[in-house]
């Protein structure tokens, strides 16, 4: 007698096709983002407007969003004070974790020390304390971001260099004795999937932090937005704000870092055989 | 080896003394609400664990964040338990709720939250919860896809009864994964209830850290901080810890 879960599949697969059976589940994720919105819009019928307003007057605000300059100009803002904290962060990680790596002694220290103690401390921590440092200004978004950002990027480096091909190594060695040739041309191709890794996890953690350190520390970008908004409880800007970040966050990585990561990744599976 | 072991020992402490002495050179120089000494924030983080009133606000994070981290993990179970269950909606809750949680900013929830709930505790373990569940679920997601398909078939084999082939070989073999979503769930949550107490609420770090930042009382600033790294440290090491161990023997 067969047993439930092997007569399931057959029976399953009788009625539809495997690509009937993904088409069915894409259809009930549209079905819910559906249903998501109409309870949206429902649920806003019954509490006032500076409560929670409906989809409508937040779409339309959207549109308002993407033809003002001065809201163009506050996101480019944010932007830039991400892409400055993730150079940074990248540039700093990645040479503390090369420092450990090839001097050995200052292993615990990085490891053991610095990076926990940087992983530890909270973002909403260093902004306030660089606010108290630097005053409020794009510095100090900037240096939050930053020192958040840094730990992803040591250990991300690090694990990078660990699983370095250490016969590669070897046969580099045989090649030559300069160290630098060895390093732009075995070890920094080897790091590459890594150092995409730590750009896209610092991304997403970045916008977080970045709205954040611009709420209580800027006088730019989205997050001052929020500010303003908040003290005017205008929801719907708001709302808007999240929307565009979730979007752009989301499109960002859908769209720029998986092609380039599976880019790179593929690159060093063909180079290692 | 051993030398170096000391070498690489004496380097490592010697740049927490070598940080600390250039702090406290740095505090003589500076102004208190700049830079206050070591020894003044080392006083206002003892007090934060002494004076009633002080613990009064550390121990309500505290039991937020406890709070939070059980809730979220039971949230985010349940919502990887699903598609497992139904796969009918594992584009739901894989394309659809996981990265709406997971690119939802936590400032925006906090302001939200103050919107909607006021400043009550609900909205901040509300906010804590939103923001830890993806960690979680997608933790327990990724626990589910890894289990044994043979010992699952061998379940069916023996029994009819999906509850208890769930509880004797299903939730058994995910314990682990629910741990390390605990884990994680714990780490951050310490991260970002700072953030979740900064709107609003009158108890808790969040709010003493918001008020000493007004009034420029930086020693008490840095005492938060570091406050909130030795809760950390200690929760991770007294419970975590025994508890991961505990469901690795098993």
């Amino acid at each position: 007698m067969p047993s439930e879960n092997s007569l399931a599949p057959t029976k399953r697969s009788a009625v539809a096709s495997v690509l009937g059976e993904e088409r069915r589940a894409r259809l009930g994720a549209h079905l819910f983002t559906l249903a998501f919105l109409g309870a949206w819009w429902g649920y806003s019928l019954t509490v006032p407007p500076f409560v929670l307003p409906g989809p409508v007057p937040v779409a339309i605000r959207l549109a308002q969003f993407f033809t003002t300059y001065n809201l163009y100009k506050q996101a480019f803002a944010s932007l830039e004070h991400i892409v400055a904290g993730m150079a940074v962060s990248l540039i700093v990680g990645s040479a503390l974790a090369l420092a450990a790596h090839y001097l050995p002694v200052l292993r615990l220290a990085v490891h053991g020390r610095l990076s926990p103690f940087l992983n530890s401390f909270s973002g909403i921590g260093w902004t306030l304390l660089s606010i108290v440092w630097f005053g409020v200004n794009e510095f100090t978004v900037v240096f939050a971001i930053s020192v958040v950002l840094t730990p992803f990027a040591i250990i991300n480096i690090r694990e990078g260099l660990e699983t370095l091909d250490r016969e590669l190594l070897e046969m580099a060695m045989s090649f030559t004795r300069n160290r630098w040739r060895e390093f732009g041309k075995i070890v920094l191709p080897g790091l590459m999937p890594f150092v995409f890794a730590t750009l896209r996890i610092s991304f997403g953690v970045s916008w977080k932090v970045a709205l954040a350190a611009e709420l209580f520390g800027g006088r730019t970008g989205l997050g001052y937005l929020f500010n303003l908004a908040q003290q005017n409880f205008d929801v719907r800007l708001i709302l808007v704000v999240i929307f565009v970040i979730i979007a752009f966050v989301y499109g960002t990585d859908r769209l720029l870092f998986a092609p380039l990561q599976a880019r790179f990744g593929r690159l060093e599976a063909s180079a290692s055989p | 080896m051993t030398a170096r072991r000391v070498a690489e020992r004496m380097i490592a402490d010697g740049l927490v003394v070598a940080a600390i002495l250039g702090w406290w050179l740095l505090s003589l120089r500076l102004p208190d609400f700049l830079m206050p000494s070591p020894w003044q924030v080392a006083t206002t983080l003892f007090g934060l664990f002494v004076t009633p009133s002080l613990l009064a606000d550390t121990a309500a994070s505290a039991a937020r964040v406890i709070a939070s981290v059980a809730l979220s993990t039971v949230i985010g179970g349940v919502l990887a338990i699903v598609p497992y269950r139904w796969p009918v909606t594992d584009a739901i809750i894989r394309d659809r709720i996981t990265p709406f949680l997971n690119s939802f900013p936590s400032v925006g929830w906090a302001i939200l939250a103050m919107i909607w709930f006021g400043t009550t505790d609900a909205a901040v373990i509300f906010v804590e919860v939103a923001i830890l569940t993806p960690f979680c679920l997608v933790n327990i997601l990724e626990g589910l896809k890894s289990l044994d398909q043979e010992l699952i078939e061998m379940g069916a084999s023996f029994t009819r009864d999906r509850a208890r082939r769930f509880m004797k070989i299903v939730f058994p073999m995910l314990l682990p994964y629910l741990m390390s979503a605990i884990r994680i769930a714990y780490g951050v949550a310490w991260k970002i209830a700072l953030v979740a107490e900064l709107f609003g609420v009158s108890s808790g770090l969040g709010y003493l850290m918001l008020k000493a930042e007004i009034v420029s009382d930086a020693a008490s600033v840095y005492g938060t901080c570091f406050a909130i790294v030795l809760l950390f440290l200690a929760g991770e090491k007294l419970v975590i810890d025994p508890l991961s161990r505990l469901v690795a023997y098993k």
